[in-house]
């Protein structure tokens, strides 16, 4: 595969299924949006040869996120500067207008959660199946089962305190 | 909140992105990012493999031309010559290594794990092959008959290497750490 190809492939993904990556990018960072997202995007760069389209794009895309944005957070804990905070501004800007503050709060909760769980909540939002978590995260069902179990018992039980909108 | 008033809110976003895209931007410091990460790739094996072979030359050719033979300096290109052999027969394992893992979120740790090991393992061999290599060098430079100057000279930069390199080790130990507390975070149910 050839390099033209190979950004072709990523101009077409990222035109399809940037907000894929967005999502991610906003449940594993506060102050770096721009730089999560620019490094996701290498990673993902770097795949398409690998890619043999037994998976599907998105759940390709969503395993190299979420591992890319699992190591990041370490990062993040190291470099929080006001240089990242410049990118911010020049790269990603956020539609603040349209949020829904419910989703901002739902975003604010999982950013709580740590690395790992923050990606198995990720998934199950996107409504991927256990089977299909299961392979993505390399561990078996049953314990995606429980994980899951523990997270939605978790963020149902703070959701009742959240009284906006019925829900703090 | 149940769950699936979450998951309504969460796929409304769909049709309103979180953010706007300034792509050119993007696209320019991606390609930038890019030609870098190419030129690293591997950089620092073929800088230990390049370092040594030259350095190792530099020393045969040296005590060829000179006038006396230098027994020191010959023991030092040959184990300057040993390391490039290792270093190569680990970049091949490395390489090869790199293949076995699933492509799952675990396959990814266990994958960064494996890198992280292999450069600890790099860098211990570098930091324990100095002690040798630098008493080769002080008795080398001994028998030319320049002892303190040398010895002086060459046990300062092996203890400056030294020390560089166990800060390495020490931090590649951190981030090793950290990567197998995320795999035990993945594999348990907590």
């Amino acid at each position: 595969m050839t390099e033209k190809e190979q950004l072709d492939i990523l101009e077409e993904w990222l035109k399809l299924y940037k907000g894929l990556i967005f999502k991610v990018v906003r449940a594993y960072t506060v102050a770096d949006h721009d730089d999560l997202f620019q490094e996701i995007i290498i990673q993902v760069w770097h795949s398409i040869p690998a890619f043999r389209q037994e998976a599907s794009v998105t759940t390709w895309l969503y395993r190299i996120a979420l591992n890319t944005a699992i190591k990041w957070t370490k990062k993040e804990k190291k470099y929080t500067g006001a240089e990242t905070l410049d990118h911010v501004q020049h790269l990603l800007q956020e539609n603040r207008i349209q949020i829904d503050e419910r989703l901002t709060w739902l975003y604010g909760e999982i950013y709580k959660l740590d690395e790992i769980d923050r990606s198995v909540f990720l998934l199950l939002l996107e409504g991927f199946s256990y089977k299909e978590m299961s392979a993505m995260l390399g561990i078996s069902e049953s314990n995606v089962g429980v994980k899951i179990n523990r997270i939605k018992k978790q963020l149902i039980a703070k959701s009742k305190n959240y009284d906006n909108h019925g829900i703090r | 909140m149940e769950f699936d008033e979450m998951k309504k809110i969460w796929d409304a976003q769909n049709s309103r992105p979180l953010y706007t895209l300034d792509e050119k931007a993007l696209h320019n410091r991606i390609q930038s990012k890019m030609n870098c990460t190419l030129r690293l790739t591997g950089m620092r094996e073929w800088l230990l493999i390049l370092i040594n072979l030259g350095a190792g030359g530099i020393l045969i050719g040296f005590n060829r031309f000179k006038p006396g033979t230098n027994i020191f300096l010959y023991l030092e290109a040959a184990w300057m010559f040993a390391t490039v052999v290792y270093f190569i027969v680990y970049r091949i394992r490395r390489i090869k290594a790199s293949r076995r893992f699933d492509r799952s979120i675990r396959g990814d740790l266990d994958h960064s794990i494996s890198l992280v090991t292999y450069q600890i393992r790099t860098s211990e061999f570098i930091r324990w092959n100095l002690p040798p290599m630098g008493a080769i060098m002080i008795f080398s430079g001994w028998e030319g008959g320049q002892l303190l100057k040398v010895s002086t000279l060459i046990l300062a930069s092996y203890t400056l290497s030294f020390y560089v390199v166990s800060k390495g080790i020490h931090a590649d130990k951190k981030r090793k750490r950290s990567l197998q507390a995320l795999k035990e975070k993945l594999e348990t149910g907590m």
